[in-house]
This record gives C-alpha cells, structure tokens and sequence, in this order.
C-alpha cells in the first residue's frame, strides 16, 4: 500500500474498524463475498435489526454506515452514490427510504449510525458467536435496558455517601482554610511592631555569636 | 571483630536458651515451591464488566482521581496524569559516583513508533526505527540484598546487582485490581500498565519517582533492544529459515516449499537437533545489540536508532539497555545513575549525531577534487 | 476582630454543610437524566467555519498523508515526520508535479565529473509517502531508455524543476517502456514552458504507441486509457483472460476503499498542522521567481 488513495474522500466512520477483512468462506470468492453481504445490508435497511452471526453482522456494518454516511454526503442527485444505494440495496423501494428516513434521522447525529450487541447462542448447536444488529433510533424496544441511573445498587448508595463525605470533609477544609488565613492577617497586623525589636536582638546576638569563635 | 564474635556468641546463648533444634520433615525439599514468580506478578485488569454506577458517581470517582494524582495531562507526546505526588527532580540529590564502564544502569521502557529514513552527511541513507520512552518512573529499588530472584536472570555475578523497577504509562486506577495499586502504593507513582525490572548496580540506584527520559541516553552511543517478534504462526521453510524452495515448472513435482533432504541415513539415521524445519515462526524475545542512536528527540522523548528490524510491531513494547558489546561500551561518561531534567533547562529539541545531516541544513554538496 | 471572622466562616460552613437526609428513589436524579438524554439536537448552523485548508492539497501534496494501513500507523511518528519534511522543504523548492510532467533533478553525485548531475525526463511513477516519496523519471538518451529513481526528500538533491506541468490519462505510465521510443524522449536542454497562475492542470491526453509483444507486462488487463494500438497485439485468448482478471466489483466495495484512503477528518487535521507552512513558502516561491525573472530577462541575454 505505502501511499494512501487521493483519488476518493471518505467521511470517518464512528465505529471500530478492523485492519483487514474478513473472507467469509465463499465460492464466488471476493465477489461472492459483496453478493452476500448486500442481503445482509438490504435486511437491516428493511427491518432495522436484524439477528445473525457476529463476522458476518461485523463485515457488514461498515458497508452499511459507508452508505449511509455516503448518503448523507452527497445526497440523492450524486450518479455515483445512487449507483452504490442501487448495487447495495436489493430492494428498490429502500433506495427512497436511505435517502427520505434514513439520512434526515442521522444528519446531525454524531454518534454512529448502527449499533452492535452479542447475542447468546443455544447450547447445544451451532457454535458461531451470534449478535444483534441494529439502525439507531429504529422503533423497537431497547434490547440492554440502561441500569446506570438506579441509584439503589448497593455500590451506589455507598459511592453516593462517600461523596457527601469527601464534600463535607473539603469544605471543612476550605474554611479551616479560611479561618486560618484571616488569623494569620490579624495577628500580623497587630504584632508586626512589636516583633520588629526581636528580631533585630536576635541578628545582634547572631553577630555576637558569630564573632566570637573568630576573637 | 571482636565485636561480631561477641554478638555472634550472645546470639547463640540465646537460641540456646530457647530452643536449638531445628525440625527436619521428610519430603520437605519437595513441597518447596521452585517458580516462584516476582511480587509485582499479579492480576493487573479488574473484570470488565459494565458497573451501572450512575453519572453522578462516575464523575466522583473520576474527580477522586484528579484529587490524588493529578488531572490528565499530554506529558512529551503522551497521554498522562500530571502527577502531582511525585518527588520533583530539582529535590533529588545530586548523586556523587562518577560513571564507569563497569557499572549497569537502568534502562526504560520504550515503543517503537515506527521507521524512516535518515541521511548522512557522506550522503548515504540509513533506516532508522523511532523508539518512544513512554512516562517512565522509577516505583521501587531493591538492593542487592535483598534482590534474591528465584528464576535467576542470565547475568554473571548476580549478587553484586540490585533491581529497579520501572513503570510506564500511566492509567486510570479504576480498572485495576487493588493488589495491583499495591505495588505503587510506596513509590507515589500512579498505577501504570507496564512494569519491567532492570539489573543495576548499587552506584546506578534510582529514588522511587524518579522519571526516566530520553536523556538517559546520549546520541552516538549504542544500545540494546529488546522486544518480542511479531506472531507469523505455523510456517515453512521458505518463510521461516529463507530456503529457496524448488522451480515452480520443469518437471517439479509436489516439492515447490518443502525443505527436501534433512540428513544421512545409517549412524545417523535420525533429525538432527537443530535441524530447520517447519514450525512457530516469531512470538520470541529477541534483542537486538549495538543499535548506534542516531538522533535524540526530547520534546517528544524520540530516539532514532540504526537499522529497520527492531524486534517487535509498531506500537509494540520494547526495552532499551545500555549495549553489553564490549566493544561498542561508551566512550564518555554517560548520566549517572540517569538524567535529572531541570524544567528551566533550555536544552534543544532535536539532538542530531555528528555524522547524521540535519534537515534544517542546506542540501549535500561534494567539493570537487 | 478573630471572633467576628470566626463566627462568619462557621455560618458559612453551616450554610454549604449538606443536610444528613438520605432519599433512596429509583428515579434518576435531575442532572443525571439530562446527561442521559442524547444530545443529537446541537445546531449547528452558521457558526461553521469554512476550511481554510485548499481542496486541492491532497492531489498536490499527497505524501503528507500517512500510509493508511492501521498497524503501522502512529500520530507522534507521523507528525515527527511531517516536522522533518517542513524543515527539508524551507531548504529546497520542492514543487507541484504529477505523473506525465516533464521534470529536471540536479543532483550531488560523487562520481559525476562536477560533482553533480542534471537528469531530465518525464515523471512516470509517484509513491510512499513521508521521507520515503520517490519517483521515477525516464528518458531516452542515446537511443537507450534511461530511468531514475528520486527520492523526494533525499538532502542530495540540489533542485527540482519543472520544466512542463501537465497529467496524463494514467496513474503511472510504466507503460512507455514497451512504446515507441519518442513517447518518452525529452530534449535535456528543454526551456521551462511556465503555467499561468491558477490555471488549472491540463491533462495531456496523448495516446502512446506500443511496440509489438513480448512486453514487459501484460498491459491489456490494466485498462490502460493512454494506450492507442493495444488492440492491434492482442489475440482472442488475451481478451478473454484480460476478462477473468476484472473486478468489476471493486467499485461497490466501500470498505476495501475506505481502508485505502485516510478519511476526511483526519486530512483536514493533517494539513491544517502543515498548511501555514506550505503557504508561506509557495507565496515566497512565487515572489522569488517573479525577482528572477526581472532581474535576468530572457529574451534580452
């Protein structure tokens, strides 16, 4: 490789992208390859989540977002990204819904635009590892509820205390702090002339001291 | 003398007087645990497991964090903790043993980022790998004494040598285990993802803190690196030992890689040891010695050193040593026991050897004869 | 005096102290649900700014981005490299060139008789990137095909000109080794032909005629446009094996594409880092070359 491409401009995907691809076993080789991979992107354009194996799921999410982030870049009068929603989408009514739902749904997100959950897999059988594929904002139900507001899990309840305390304890800080400061400006003021003397008996018998080992 | 002696009998009245028979169990030698691996051998990560703690909370334990170790910081090209426990080096003493060819200092934790070309002032070009010392700090020395390994390293003279511990890379202390931090606890460093030790000499001792750079090394000198080859997996001859394998055509038949003939029948009549045949290739600890730097970075804490095959992958972890050829030892003194970096110091960013052309300079000319 | 101060921060203290009252809800608590929420409304209208960075510095100046293989790909390195090639190009006029411009390179070459030498001929190959870029330049001197290779960075390199800027229909052109000779031979003491400023490239669109086979490469499975007389050689059995080697699909293969450029973002970074730069010494490149030319007229020597 050693050089990139220039001749193409591509957005950045906002998923994890594997060095090197996958092969998935296939007769026709690479081009069997995209044939069976089109099934897969045509299904989670029509049904918006689908169930199947992870390689598979995980080499066809990147040409999914590609064409969608594609679409959202240039939009339904570019020839060259009408042909790739043509070859991709194996059902020609998807080709209105990519560019009439699928692209003002995400124009303004800045997250990706699917989302990829492992599946469990019955035991015993097949031994691939399977998962969920999904369009965000598709109108199912979520699949992982999100437990991180419940604030009754017991690590929870003990960080929550542990906060108010370390709160507590800086504040105490602070105003120790305070206290401490405001101390320190008072007495200087009041003590300043009466330490001045002091410290100059002090330098004195410093001298002193200090002429004595010499005499 | 005599003071040893007495001490020494005072001692024996005592065991005397307790009891001084030693138990002797059969089978004892045998419980007796020969691999034992070094203390700082532990479970580094904490399960990775989704730990539903709410926004509030995570926000906490991320400000308890900043609390104690500092906020995050791009420290020289990474990506750190400016840590504010730390001993600041301007506090370190000034260490008094001058720098011998005998001694063994401390080397650092490094990765190596990657090749390109250099030139030399003759003209010629040389390959270069870039190796980056990443937020190295010293977290513990262990003196001669009491460094008393079970699985002896491969040095001559070993009891004359201490240990120093070196961390790298610092990270968040949440998904640690607590027995990791442990190690830590002492030094002040934060908690770091890579531990390594290094041999050294009581005069090459480091305080616990102490962070290592670039510096500790000087342009022109060479120096050891260690890493583990990168994995290629089963593989033949031809891409393992180099063999030339036979023509593709001309009546060659099912022998395009294979190894062919492996030895003699008869007395010998077995594979000898040694033999090259097919098997493992890489996924080895390998160093490579006598590597000259040829360019220091200290912005970004870069070294440039000779040649392209640096064992191990870009962004892979290697270890730097002073080089142990005897004929490539350097010359002059070298820092001792490491380089204390003042931040006042206005030193340049880009150390280049004498011989290597700087690119800020004019093209290479040639004086006509 | 200290008693006032001191009863002031204990009611301070008593004032931000939080109050012992433990509420146990599975309801998230109000700034949680508002982080929770996904903030995908952000509006983001007129306050974009428009690059500043040209389109076209990808084109011009293609080694500055990095190779885009993943594993080998590391941000301090590449910006080390990137500060090493600025430096190199503050000493040196390294201009804008393509494959099909007509290029001279002098040279420091210890064996040369004055110690350097000037090589002209035309661009027919372009890559690596960084401190490596190299091109190859081919000319034929003396009725014998001659090709160098130049490595862009190399200190050795004295000064690069351009003596004619123009693309060609083809990628590379290693296909003039099996033309005709006069395809890829250049006078050596050709005159600069200058471009007018921000004239685009013009594509030359020559179509190179090729020695009958054996060739050094099998040129009608590259789908070659600059080529005239492929036709003319090839036999039924080259059509149809040049047919099998097709990938037609390669064009819908969006990821092999996208593991082959760098993306967008990351370019704009990149060049946003280097363009000051670049600029300030094309626009000091553009006012040397006007001083030269009023200082030394041509036509008037």
């Amino acid at each position: 490789m050693n050089q990139a491409d220039v001749s193409k401009l591509m957005s950045q995907l906002r998923i994890a992208v594997r060095p090197t691809k996958r092969n998935l076993k296939n007769p026709d080789g690479p081009e069997g390859r995209l044939l069976k991979l089109r099934k897969t992107v045509t299904a989670l354009v029509k049904h918006e989540r689908i169930e199947l194996y992870y390689n598979r799921a995980d080499e066809a999410r990147g040409y999914a977002e590609l064409l969608i982030s594609n679409a959202i870049r240039h939009g339904d009068r570019h020839k060259a990204t009408m042909e790739l929603a043509d070859y991709w989408l194996l059902e020609k009514q998807l080709v209105h819904k990519l560019f009439k739902v699928l692209v003002p749904r995400y124009e303004n997100s800045n997250v990706s635009y699917t989302r990829m959950f492992k599946a469990p897999r019955d035991y015993p059988g097949m031994y691939y590892r399977k998962s969920v594929l999904e369009l965000r904002g598709n109108p199912y139900p979520v699949l992982t509820p999100d437990n991180s507001q419940n604030r009754n899990l017991l690590h929870n309840v003990l960080l929550d205390e542990a906060r108010k305390e370390f709160r507590r304890e800086k504040l105490a800080n602070l105003a120790n702090k305070l206290a401490a400061e405001t101390e320190n400006a008072t007495a200087s003021t009041t003590a300043t002339p009466a330490q001045a003397p002091v410290t100059e008996t002090q330098t004195e018998q410093s001298k002193q001291a200090e002429e004595a080992p010499k005499a | 003398m005599l003071r040893t002696v007495l001490s020494d009998l005072a001692r024996l009245r005592l065991n005397g007087s307790v009891c001084s028979v030693t138990q002797v169990r059969e089978k004892g030698h045998l419980n007796r645990p020969r691999l034992r691996n070094p203390y700082w051998f532990i479970r580094q990560q904490r399960s990775q497991t989704d730990d539903q703690v709410t926004g509030e909370n995570r926000s906490f334990i991320k400000e308890v964090i900043h609390d104690t170790y500092g906020t995050p910081a791009l420290i020289k090209g990474v990506q750190t903790y400016e840590q504010k426990q730390l001993i600041k080096t301007n506090e370190l003493p000034v260490p008094t043993e001058p720098w011998t060819p005998a001694v063994r200092r401390c080397g650092v934790i490094a990765r190596k980022i990657g090749q390109y070309p250099l030139w030399l002032k003759n003209g010629e070009r040389i390959r270069t790998t870039l190796l980056q010392v990443v937020d190295n700090h010293v977290i513990k020395y262990i003196p001669p004494e009491e460094y008393k390994p079970t699985q002896r390293p491969n040095v001559h003279n070993l009891n004359r040598y201490g240990c120093v511990l070196v961390g790298a890379e610092s990270t968040n202390p949440a998904q640690l285990t607590k027995e990791y931090c442990g190690i830590f606890r002492d030094s002040g460093v934060m908690p770091t993802k890579n531990l390594a030790r290094f041999i050294v000499s009581p005069q090459a001792a480091l305080a616990p803190g102490t962070p290592l750079n670039v510096g500790h090394f000087r342009v022109g000198e060479f120096v050891d690196v260690r890493g583990k080859t990168v994995y290629h997996g089963f593989q033949g001859v031809v891409k393992r030992h180099g063999f030339k394998g036979m023509p593709a055509s001309h009546g060659v038949t099912k022998t395009h890689r294979r190894p062919g003939n492996i030895g003699g029948g008869g007395e010998k009549g077995r594979v000898w040891p040694g033999t090259k045949l097919p098997g493992h290739m890489g996924n080895r600890w390998r160093i490579s010695k006598g590597l000259r730097i040829w360019r220091i970075n200290t912005k970004y804490n870069v070294m440039w050193v000779q040649g392209s095959a640096v064992p191990g992958s870009t962004n892979g972890l290697v270890y730097i040593y002073d080089t142990i050829l005897p004929l490539r030892k350097p010359q002059a003194a070298l820092p001792m026991p490491t380089l204390y970096e003042q931040p006042e110091d206005e030193a340049p960013d880009d150390i280049w050897y004498e011989q290597v052309h700087n690119f800020k300079d004019e093209s290479i000319t040639y004086k006509p004869e | 005096m200290n008693i006032n101060v001191r009863i002031l921060t204990k009611s301070v203290a008593q004032q931000y102290a939080f109050k012992r009252i433990v509420t146990f809800s599975t309801k998230p608590t109000q700034q949680a649900a508002a982080a929770a929420v996904p903030q995908q409304q952000e509006v983001t209208g007129p306050t974009v700014r428009k690059p500043i960075v040209p389109a076209h510095y990808r084109f011009v100046y293609p080694e500055f981005l990095p190779d885009p293989k993943v594993e080998w790909r590391n941000a301090v390195r590449e910006k080390l490299e990137r500060l090493d090639m600025i430096d190199r190009r503050r000493q040196i006029e390294l201009p804008e060139f393509y494959v099909g411009s007509i290029l001279a390179v002098t040279s420091s070459d210890p064996h040369a008789a004055g110690k350097t030498s000037r090589f002209v001929g035309i661009c027919i190959h372009r890559e690596r990137c960084g401190l490596r870029a190299r091109f190859i330049l081919r000319n034929v001197i003396d009725h014998q095909g001659i090709e160098v290779v130049y490595e862009l960075y190399d200190p050795t390199i004295q000064k690069v000109e351009v003596l004619r800027l123009e693309k060609r229909l083809d990628d590379s052109l290693f296909y003039l080794r099996d033309a005709l000779p006069e395809f890829s031979t250049f006078d050596e003491n050709m005159e600069a032909e200058p471009l007018e400023e921000g004239a685009p490239v013009p594509i030359n669109d020559i179509k190179v005629v090729l020695r009958p086979r054996p060739w050094l490469e099998r040129w009608e499975r590259q789908n070659l446009l600059g080529v005239a007389n492929i036709e003319q050689y090839i036999k039924d059995k080259h059509r149809k094996s040049a047919e099998k080697v097709q990938k037609p699909w390669e064009k819908y293969d969006l990821m092999k594409q996208y593991r082959a450029t760098i993306p967008e973002e990351e370019q704009k970074e990149i060049f946003a880092e280097v363009h000051t730069e670049l600029h300030t010494l094309e626009l000091q490149r553009k006012r040397n070359k006007r001083k030269r030319t009023f200082v030394k007229p041509k036509h008037l020597a």
